[in-house]
């Protein structure tokens, strides 16, 4: 079967080759953009470079919050209560620690006694 | 490698280089798709220079959401109906563009050669006989005698049935007809 079909080929767009590959030129040059952001998320290196931001600023964040909590901890804790508590927090027993702060010795009997009962 | 990024690779294959951000093979789909595209942006607008905008706005916009596409096959229909839809964006928007570069292309016509002038009455013609064809009727027309389309395949974008297309093609071109005369019709076999 044969149709009148309409000759359209004024208003085709790649007629004009020299305007076409202007056209083409023009979306690819405006999309480079986001092709290279989409290379670079496809990569190794990309990825790192990612996520380097966010890490940095979550380690400036954690290391902003330790140094103000440590330097609050020292100005407000007392002196003699640091002391045992950090002998406790390292596994020394109470017992001995005060042994070691006093001038009296234990007897072999006592640091006997006192380290199995901690075992 | 320079076969390996050529035009010609399977659509689905250049759909995932574009996705991986490979600027060769989402410069083949620009060339493959951009007459579609056109056509398609042409009869909402109906103003070439304003459809060629939208084209431009929607392949860009089809590459930033290519990660949405689930079915890689289907692009061409999914970039079309992008081109529709920023198409009618766009004329929402910015309606009136039509008196200066009319002016532009009478200018440039007096120093271009008779032939080109021609061409450029031709298209002005054209243009304007389209106005007076429904989106539907100018999608279809479009499609089919500017961009070879078959009727299955404008079916599927437009959501038409192989009828209806053809109706709508028939009317179109018979109201193009009237309006043109016989100076632009061409004797093709159709699908």
């Amino acid at each position: 079967m044969t149709e009148d079909r309409i000759d359209f080929s004024p208003l085709d767009p790649m007629r004009d080759a020299e305007r076409f590959e202007e056209i083409v030129r023009s979306i690819t040059a405006a999309a480079a953009g986001e092709l290279a952001a989409r290379r670079a998320r496809g990569s190794v290196v990309g990825q790192v470079a990612l996520w380097w931001g966010p890490l940095l600023a979550a380690a400036a964040i954690t290391g902003i919050v330790s140094l103000t909590a440590l330097a609050r901890l020292q100005t407000t804790a007392p002196t003699e209560t640091t002391e045992p508590g950090l002998a406790e927090a390292i596994g020394v027993p109470t017992q001995v620690a005060e042994w070691v702060r006093g001038d009296e010795l234990p007897t072999p009997t006592e640091l006997l006694v006192t380290l199995e009962s901690e075992q | 490698m320079a076969s390996d990024k050529g035009p010609d690779l399977p659509e689905v294959l250049l759909v995932e280089r574009a996705r991986r951000g490979d600027a060769a093979a989402f410069e083949a789909l620009v060339r493959r798709y951009y007459r579609a595209a056109h056509a398609v942006a042409l009869a909402v607008l109906g103003n070439p220079m304003d459809a060629e905008d939208a084209c431009q706005d929607a392949f860009l916009r089809a590459l930033e959401r290519l990660d949405r596409l689930r079915q890689p096959e289907r692009f061409s229909a999914w970039l079309l109906q992008i081109v529709r839809n920023r198409a009618r964006n766009f004329r929402s928007y910015r309606r009136v563009r039509s008196v200066l570069p009319l002016e532009e292309v009478r200018a440039a016509s007096d120093e271009d050669t008779g032939r080109e002038a021609e061409r450029e009455e031709l298209r002005r013609e054209l243009k304007s006989a389209l106005t007076e064809l429904s989106e539907i009727q100018r999608e279809v027309v479009l499609l089919h005698d500017l961009e070879g389309w078959k009727h299955r395949e404008i079916g599927e974008l437009l959501g038409l049935s192989e009828g209806m297309s053809r109706q709508h093609l028939m009317s179109a071109r018979r109201l193009l007809r009237e309006r043109l005369g016989t100076k632009l019709l061409k004797e093709y076999s159709d699908d």
